[in-house]
């Protein structure tokens, strides 16, 4: 079946909802596609019960206003629970393939969000050990607790509201373990300054930590996860770590759960398979390119795509908004308000510059890993057959290395490894743009392919 | 409430919740072992992205455990080999 939309939105985060509302708003006929059964993606994922417990989130109340306002808005149609697994362009128009839909337009809208970073080391793949953001989604989306006795570790400024919806839900105890030093804002401090609501956020977390008795250390990172005799984590390393993330001295601590993330990586996948030029930003990750109207550089009259939230560079969910309101603005071809809400960008994205500042990820990591430490989880390529090939069969690149140990080749399509493996080899920008391409998005089957009269 | 088997046993979950989360708080934490060194794995990004918190689903392998949503009666297993 073939569908065709004036403006399609992929995504439902932030960035998604206010594109469709303000593409809508200025007239358009809008779709907005996610691959989640209910709104609000990541961010303002919730359980969708009538007792949803509201307190997990820092801002439901605007999420569920603007969610409200999408689902109420008779030019927009949502197509939940839809995968989009190829995007390609076909006599210039857009052409998005789900399992059972071929959604066309000529304006496109990308929001697909980021994922958690998880950096390799001793363990991290023993069950019990995930990403802060697996913890996060299991308490939003389901009301589980991952675990009694909780470490958090990493980096960057998620960790509080997942210590703190941890600790005040009912993990018996939480420690906090942060990567970056206690005194690396200070170095940013007139930013800081010029976002007051941010200052009274993180002081709200603060709070709710200290009430349930977190203890926090910085400077500090989990390098090693151990299991008990049926596999499962009973403990992890801690270290006290240098500015460079190198060992100083270790600690064992007693945990039933390690949630550890070093910030986001942008999910480009639609993206790049689309031909959108992308960058290597400030952080190491790959982010897609735009101009002032968010629209992407590959594109022409006929068809025009556009691109808003974390896919342009980790910025958090305010900055999400207002690219997306402008996409969605420049998508309908209006601009009523932009004015405003480029001024807005402007001191969002001077935040969110100065974010990935104070928590950067250093590559003293490295020296985290043994021999057998797992680099790739999809393939189990462990380190010591990644080290082969390079020194040994002189892969060079992440193609190479991949084509020799599989590395990066898996379920997951490089998502989780693909960034650690440039960082170890030291790959160039050229290298980490070509190693983000995907011809297909999310995994298929033949049978599903052959239903589709594909085959 | 709703009950579903895994590995056989009868489980308790509430509706809406993902079968990862469902597991979880039955303190299940093994979905798969791996299929080169038999490593057990259990749920890492929670979001659908890193595909190691695979199971069988009603006789279907390779389902996302943390994008599935538990249903009344469902039949789960431990995917080994994945």
């Amino acid at each position: 079946m073939e569908l065709r939309h004036q403006v399609i939105v992929v995504g439902a985060g932030p960035a998604g909802l206010n594109a469709a509302k303000y593409a809508a708003n200025a007239g358009c006929d809008v779709a907005l596609i996610d691959a989640g059964k209910k709104l609000g993606g990541q961010y303002w994922r919730h359980t969708g019960a009538q007792d949803f417990d509201q307190s997990l989130h820092h801002d439901f109340d605007s999420g569920s206003l603007l969610m409200d306002a999408v689902q109420a808005n008779p030019r927009i149609i949502i197509y939940s629970d839809t995968s989009i697994w190829s995007a390609s362009i076909i006599n210039d128009e857009i052409v998005l393939r789900s399992k059972s839909v071929a959604f066309i337009t000529q304006r496109l809208i990308l929001a697909t969000g980021a994922y958690d970073r998880a950096i390799p080391f001793p363990g991290w793949d023993i069950p019990g050990v995930m990403t802060a953001g697996a913890a996060q989604s299991l308490l939003k989306g389901s009301g589980v607790i991952a675990g009694k006795k909780i470490v958090v570790a990493g980096s960057g400024p998620f960790l509080l509201p997942v210590s703190a919806a941890l600790s005040s839900h009912g993990a018996d105890s939480v420690e906090l373990f942060e990567a970056s030093s206690a005194t690396a804002w200070l170095r940013q401090l007139h930013i800081l300054l010029q976002n007051p609501s941010k200052i009274v956020e993180g002081l709200s977390y603060f709070k709710t930590l200290q009430s349930h008795k977190v203890k926090m250390k910085y400077r500090s990172a989990v390098v090693a996860a151990h299991a008990d005799e049926s596999g499962l984590l009973k403990s992890v390393t801690v270290a006290k770590i240098d500015s460079d993330f190198k060992v100083l001295s270790v600690r064992e601590i007693e945990c039933d759960v390690a949630a550890i993330s070093y910030g986001f990586t942008p999910d480009i996948a639609l993206a790049t398979s689309l031909g959108l030029k992308a960058k290597v930003a400030s952080d190491g990750s790959t982010v897609i390119s735009v101009d002032g109207d968010q629209r992407a550089t590959y594109t022409n009259e006929k068809y025009q795509i556009f691109c808003a939230g974390e896919l342009t560079g980790v910025g958090g969910s305010d900055l999400a908004l207002v690219e997306g309101a402008i996409a969605g603005l420049s998508a309908a071809n209006s601009s009523q308000n932009k004015r405003t809400l480029v001024k807005l960008r402007k001191r969002l994205t001077r935040f969110a510059k100065a974010l990935l500042m104070v928590y950067p990820v250093q590559t003293g990591w490295k020296e985290w890993l043994k021999h057998d430490t797992t680099i790739c989880r999809c393939e189990e390529v462990d380190y010591q057959e990644f080290l082969y090939a390079g020194q040994v069969l002189g892969a060079s690149d992440a193609r190479t290395m991949k084509l020799m140990t599989r590395c990066g080749m898996g379920m997951c399509q490089g998502r989780i490894c693909s960034r650690n493996i440039f960082d170890l080899l030291g790959s160039s920008d050229d290298d980490r743009i070509r190693g983000g391409q995907r011809p297909i998005i999310t995994p298929i089957t033949l049978g599903e392919l052959a239903q589709e009269g594909l085959l | 409430m709703i009950h579903f088997l895994f590995e056989g046993k009868s489980l308790q979950a509430t509706e809406g919740q993902s079968l990862a989360a469902a597991l979880l708080a039955n303190q299940e934490r093994i979905t798969r072992y791996t299929r080169g060194k038999s490593k057990p794995r259990g749920i890492f990004c929670g979001i659908g992205v890193c595909f190691d918190c695979l199971l069988i689903v009603d006789g279907v392998s390779n389902q996302r455990s943390c994008l599935v949503e538990v249903k009344d009666g469902m039949q789960v297993r431990i995917q080994d080999g994945a």
